[in-house]
């Protein structure tokens, strides 16, 4: 019997995006079958602290470096905020492996758009991306790995504004208007920028950029005070958290030494 | 009729005739480095000829728009695929042309039942670090002409490409003969405007086997100028991103009014 769904006389004109070329090529990863697995819980927490927020010069987004398994610390030298490309950034709660994997599809998506169609991916396509690979990894998030939750910080030149998304594990995007935390250390740092945004001296959006990191490193301090989780500061090693800013010049990445002074004067 | 083998050559040849025919008003593209990478410069009216394949690598061609298309889409998911699944250092124009292009042209051009490329391209790749730049032409049937470097010839930091074999030669000739590789982007755009003036003017059937004279060559450019507009991109060492191509803006053209 003829399929009652006709193929389109243009399917093969369609521009077709970087996940497609990959399925055909056999090089995208393998989606799991859609069943829970039956010996284990739903995971609810992702063990780490991811936070974004707006303020004066666009959008800050800041990480710590721990990288568990369970209650083992297997590195202190993650790096969960990721550079997709000149203005964005996509930062990770989860399975690291899915993480990277998909922010390497992300990246390539991009480039891939903008070579083959000769423009530049909207936002509204680069944030539905992201949401689409989300949905594409839910059958691993069942079977009770490879659950990612994250966040993606963009600055949209056309409307010459920052933009801050977060996303859940199914793929639903919500756009935060100042702030986003995920992560198992993420309801300590949303209370302590909700309080600074509704009761500080200044909104978030109003920070200058020295006040925005020195608020980004307390809150993530906060966190790592009460979750095992999530790493904290270890000056003689000299690992500090991950903080990247995104403004309509690109992206910039606050040096170690930069950090080193901060934590010197501001944090204790 | 081609089962007997010098019917197949005599078919290949008419091939051959057909699409140099259709490739012969093609305006030329010029393709050379400068001290911070490497220029991509035409004049055209409308269609874009100029294109980025990969974080290095360039692609400049002339031809029908269909079969650019094609092997511009060919060229980059290659280098895509292979930038994903390996890395961008493992993305290389020499295997580009040599592996899976030229291949693919020589197939299609020799079936003589199927259609034909009608596409010439050139190809530039950005050297890392102190690596040297490649430049590849590549034909319609899949030969390719790279800048050399070998024991027998000596480097090239040029590639252009034009609607005739003539128009071709002396361009190259007119560029060997020029400094730009230690110059500045505005010298390289002057040069290459030249060269582009010296493959258009020996286009055509009656066209003389000579470079034609400075006097020549900058009337025929001023004339030009006037009514086509310069396509161009860069592709830039100093870039401080993986990816190092750059289409020109009308501002950086400015200088040249």
């Amino acid at each position: 019997m003829d399929s009652p769904i006709q193929a389109s006389p243009f399917a093969a004109v369609a521009p077709e995006d970087f996940s497609s070329l990959l399925r055909r090529q056999g090089l995208y990863p393998q989606a799991a079958a859609m069943t829970a697995n039956p010996r284990m819980d739903l995971p609810h927490t992702e063990a780490t602290t991811i936070l974004a927020f707006k303020f004066a010069g666009g959008v800050l987004v800041a990480g710590d470096r721990r990288a568990t398994a369970g209650n083992i610390v297997v590195y202190d030298r993650a790096d969960k905020v990721l550079e997709i490309d000149r203005h964005s950034l996509m930062a990770i709660a989860g399975v690291p492996a899915t993480a990277w994997e998909m922010a390497r599809v992300l990246e390539h998506s991009f480039q891939f758009y903008r070579r083959s169609q000769l423009q530049e991916m909207s936002l509204d396509g680069k944030v539905r991306a992201l949401s689409k690979l989300l949905r594409d990894n839910f059958g691993f998030v069942m079977q009770g790995v490879g659950v990612v939750v994250p966040i993606f910080a963009t600055y949209d030149t056309a409307g010459d504004t920052a933009r801050l998304y977060f996303y859940d594990a199914m793929g639903a995007q919500f756009e935060a208007a100042d702030y986003a935390a995920t992560g198992s250390g993420s309801p300590s740092v949303r209370s302590v920028l909700y309080y600074e945004n509704t009761w500080g001296k200044k909104t978030l959006r109003k920070l200058e950029q020295s006040e925005a990191v020195v608020l980004a490193l307390r809150a993530l301090d906060t966190a790592a005070e009460s979750d095992t989780a999530t790493g904290g500061v270890d000056r003689r090693g000299r690992s500090y958290p991950i903080i990247k800013i995104v403004s309509k010049a690109g992206i910039t990445t606050l040096g170690e030494k930069a950090l080193a002074a901060i934590y010197k004067t501001k944090i204790k | 009729m081609i089962e007997e083998p010098y019917r197949w050559v005599e078919a290949i040849g008419n091939r051959r005739e057909y699409i140099e025919h259709q490739l012969e008003s093609g305006s030329p593209i010029a393709c050379l480095a400068y001290d911070d990478g490497i220029l991509f410069l035409t004049l055209s009216r409308e269609r874009q000829k100029i294109f980025e394949i990969y974080d290095r690598i360039g692609m400049g061609a002339i031809g029908h728009p269909g079969d650019i298309e094609r092997l511009r889409m060919a060229a980059i998911e290659v280098a895509s695929t292979e930038g994903f699944t390996r890395s961008a250092q493992d993305v290389s124009l020499r295997r580009l042309a040599n592996y899976a292009l030229s291949p693919l042209l020589k197939t299609a051009f020799e079936q003589v039942y199927g259609a034909p490329y009608l596409a010439r391209m050139i190809f530039a790749e950005l050297g890392r670090g102190s690596d040297s730049n490649l430049f590849v032409r590549l034909e319609y049937d899949g030969s390719i002409h790279a800048s050399g470097g070998t024991l027998s010839r000596t480097f090239e930091n040029f590639g252009v490409i034009s609607g005739t074999a003539l128009s071709t030669s002396l361009m190259e000739k007119f560029l060997r003969a020029q400094n730009f590789v230690s110059a500045g982007l505005e010298n390289a755009i002057n040069v290459a405007l030249d060269a582009w003036a010296v493959g258009h003017l020996s286009l055509g059937r009656d066209a003389q086997d000579e470079l034609p004279s400075a006097e020549k060559i900058a009337t025929h450019r001023k004339e030009h100028l006037a009514s086509a507009v310069i396509e161009a991109s860069v592709m830039e060492r100093s870039s401080n991103l993986p990816i190092t191509y750059r289409t020109l803006v009308p501002d950086n053209l400015a200088f040249l009014s």
